[in-house]
């Protein structure tokens, strides 16, 4: 959960996806501004933190990118619970990679904290020509389910930083000192969809 | 050797079951090796660099052969005997410097890069090709360390000629016959060849037997039976059985330390389960696993070693781990490369096998992920011989390049725990320089033959023989130093490694200059494995000494209850002085334990 003290917020991030998606190089591009051709897999989850610094506060990010491969995705929920924010990765190139990002997303609608903001994250868009997964699409799916979505690409950096600073504008907004306030936006809808989840928490 | 091309079962076979058996395997052709060369030169022996360039073709493949041999095994052959010799491929691509920016590279990453994949595979041959010419001029390597893990010749399958040649082929697979894991090739080309692997170890089992061991020719074919595992090792390099019986069960327990033996419940569920998708992107940990298995006496030795470092700073790294290890860590290990610095078991006085040491540094070395030194890892680990049932969580963290701490918990929710941990050793390590001194003796080696005390030193004078501690001047009169090339240490003592029983630790010496590159290296470990096996053959009851004289070394072995001591001396070398020079190195051990061995305070058995 995010923590406020003065101006200062801690929030916890996870990246979620299916392997091969990118996660880390996002994760890698956002916080050093490197990007690698041949990024190995990710073992269990790795563990980075970066500050943020927007006008109203300071962001630190405890982010958690997690592995892609099927082995670990039973121990998921050791790294969301309790996150502020989540990103679910696909990769515009594969179908596959947006359905699995799909059930992420309903994973996370019925397991995860209620008041978790929710981004959906095409990656590879460097990769036009091989997309299978339209624009249109992805943002549709986000709309009905009250994710924020936007296409990025680790390789050329295009819209990796926004994707991390709209996550923290959102964190900031989200967590005034009158915690219940928080409820906002777009998010009215989907909150009332996921108190029928409540239940399986 | 693919179920189509029928050839006959040659060689001696040598396994349990009857001619029936035999008769069955002439249909699914296992056996097809080099009957042609009846008698090679005596020296092949242990040369494992050197092979057959033509080896393990079955007849019916002489036509592809012969393009084959100007494509893929390019250069390198001599002629020996009116044969044709040359460097096999596989071994080639062992010993080769992998280029990080090389196409086969980028085909082995393909496995966890999406966008890395197709591209890359037609490319794979010709880098094949560069691999073996770069190995042309000198077909060395000054380091091992330049060894990139990784699967290679994803391209190949059972029909490639290629991937015929390879001289070890580990194969992991289903007991429905599903392949699962596979040194060369793609799983899924293999699925055939599985099948038939399968069928093999099931037609046996159906007579209430079990296949241990075919001997085809040169070729050995070993299977393991894990439950619903099956692990087969199909190699021509003249390792013992037991050795490679040893191997796959060390591949097992790479298994085990990823996905835990409850895997076998998914296969209760549907037996026709695919597991390959449950071990994504782990090639690399299987691949430099079996690597180990050519330059890692660990692997047969069933020890571990330590990094040689002064007493006093091993002890001084050893309190802050007990430190964090009585808060409720499992164990906690420093450890630089493949080395342990020091290791504890925390308050339940759990033990840590040699061998999960082993497979543990393996998987975190091999996995670049654990690398990344802004990041910290934490990921569910078995430790097989600890329980091979229960995931542990594993916190890693390389503090450099070569130095990482392992903290293990059973708790999943104790990452923020072991942070504070890992920042508190971090601390002291630094203020007591322990980092520094760690780097330190990995640049200095460990014990080099050269050093060897001309006479055994008297116990009360131990302290002048430090080992890679600056040395008192006096030291210098007692040592050769100056020795010619080929003969490293004094009366040709050229290695040796010594094992203490009760540490469960090995100390290896440093390899002189007649034994440098990786190929010599893996032929003397090959060797020590070979005298191993035949030291700890079941039956024949345990012997005491050997002494074997070959072309390549004089070999001498000696086992008693509190140690092994294998050493290597040059060819010529004398046996009674090797005799003596082996009761010198023993001495020599005793009197630097404090700094090679990790003693006393907390071993890991109790």
């Amino acid at each position: 959960m995010a923590r406020t003290s003065n101006k200062n917020i801690q929030a916890k991030l996870v990246v979620l996806g299916d392997m091969g998606t990118g996660k880390t190089s996002l994760v890698l591009r956002f916080i050093k501004g490197q990007f690698n051709d041949y990024q190995e897999s990710t073992i269990g989850a790795a563990f980075f933190t970066q500050v943020l610094s927007l006008n109203e506060a300071t962001i630190k990010f405890d982010i958690w990118d997690t592995a892609g491969q099927e082995r670990y995705h039973s121990l998921a929920p050791m790294y969301y619970r309790g996150a502020a924010a989540a990103i679910v990765v696909y990769d515009i190139t594969t179908m596959d990679s947006f359905v699995r990002a799909k059930k992420w997303v309903q994973e996370l609608q019925k397991q995860g904290n209620p008041n978790l903001i929710m981004f959906l994250a095409g990656n590879k868009v460097d990769l036009e020509k091989k997309r299978e997964v339209e624009f249109e699409e992805g943002e549709q799916y986000a709309k009905e389910n009250g994710l924020v979505f936007l296409e990025t690409s680790a390789k050329t950096a295009q819209n990796v930083n926004e994707l991390f600073y709209e996550i923290a504008k959102r964190l900031v907004k989200s967590s005034p000192p009158t915690r219940p306030g928080g409820m906002k936006l777009h998010r009215g809808s989907r909150g009332t969809e996921r108190r029928l989840f409540c239940c399986s928490v | 050797m693919s179920s189509n091309s029928a050839s006959s079962t040659s060689g001696d076979d040598d396994f349990v079951d009857s001619n029936s058996v035999e008769d069955r395997l002439a249909t699914v052709a296992l056996a097809d090796t080099v009957e042609e060369f009846s008698s090679p030169p005596p020296n092949l022996e242990s040369q494992d660099g050197i092979g057959f360039a033509s080896a393990s073709e079955g007849e019916d493949e002489d036509a592809e052969n012969d393009e084959d041999e100007g494509g893929v095994a390019v250069g390198e052959g001599f002629v020996r005997g009116g044969v044709v010799w040359g460097r096999t491929v596989s071994e080639i691509e062992v010993d080769a410097p992998g280029s990080p920016s090389s196409s086969g590279y980028a085909g082995e990453r393909g496995s966890s890069g999406a966008s890395s994949g197709e591209v890359e595979i037609d490319e794979v041959g010709n880098d094949e090709i560069k691999d073996l010419r770069n190995n042309d001029g000198e077909g060395v390597l000054d380091s091992q360390a330049s060894w990139v893990p990784g699967k290679r010749h994803v391209d190949e399958d059972d029909a490639s000629v290629s991937w015929r040649k390879r001289k070890k082929h580990f194969f992991i697979l289903s007991n429905s016959g599903k392949p699962i894991y596979s040194r060369y090739g793609d799983e899924h080309k293999l699925a055939g060849f599985s099948a038939t692997l399968q069928a093999i170890i099931s037609f046996v089992e159906n007579g209430g037997d079990r296949v241990k061991l075919i001997r085809a020719g040169k070729h050995q074919v070993v299977f393991l039976v894990k439950g619903p595992i099956y692990l087969v090792c199909i190699s021509c390099t003249e390792e013992p059985y037991e050795s490679l019986k040893g191997q796959l069960e060390f591949m097992y327990g790479q298994m085990i330390l990823i996905l835990t033996k409850s895997v076998n419940k998914c296969f209760e569920k549907n037996s026709k389960f695919d597991m390959t998708s449950l071990l994504g992107g782990t090639d690399a940990v299987f691949s430099s696993l079996i690597h180990s298995f050519s330059c890692n006496p660990a692997t047969f030795l069933h020890a571990y070693t330590c990094l040689p470092l002064a007493y006093a700073t091993r002890q001084a790294a050893g309190a802050i781990l007990q430190d964090v290890a009585d808060s409720g860590v499992l164990f906690a290990i420093l450890m630089c490369k493949h080395k342990v610095v020091v290791s504890l078991v925390g308050a339940q006085k759990a033990s840590l096998h040699p061998d999960d040491v082993l497979l543990l540094a393996n998987f975190v070395m091999s996995s670049e992920s654990f690398r990344q030194v802004t990041s910290e890892s934490f990921s569910p680990i078995c430790l097989p011989r600890f329980n091979p049932m229960a995931f542990l969580h594993a916190y890693v963290h390389y503090f450099d390049a070569d130095t990482y701490l392992v903290l293990l918990s059973t708790s999943s929710g104790a990452f923020y725990h072991l942070k504070d941990c890992r920042m508190r050793i971090e601390t002291v390590l630094l203020k007591s320089n322990v980092l520094s001194e760690i780097q330190r003796s990995l640049l200095d080696g460990g014990m080099h033959v050269e050093d060897l005390p001309v006479d055994p030193l008297p116990r009360s004078s131990a302290i002048s023989s430090h080992l890679n501690l600056p040395k008192p001047v006096t030291d210098s009169p007692e040592r050769f130093r100056d020795t010619c090339d080929g003969i490293a240490g004094p009366s040709g003592l050229w290695h040796f490694i010594y094992r203490s029983i009760f540490l469960d630790q090995y100390v290896s010496s440093e390899f002189p200059a007649s034994i440098s590159s990786p190929r010599q290296q893996k032929r003397l470990y090959r060797a020590y494995q070979k005298l191993y096996a035949s030291m700890h053959e079941r039956g024949i009851g345990p012997h005491k000494t050997q002494f074997k004289r070959d072309e390549n070394y004089v070999l001498l072995c000696w086992v008693t209850q509190d140690f092994e001591l294998y050493a290597a001396f040059d060819p010529l070398a004398d046996k009674a002085l090797a005799i003596k020079t082996c009761n010198r190195v023993c001495q020599w051990v005793k009197d630097v334990e404090n700094e090679i061995f990790l003693l006393g305070a907390s071993p890991f058995s109790w």
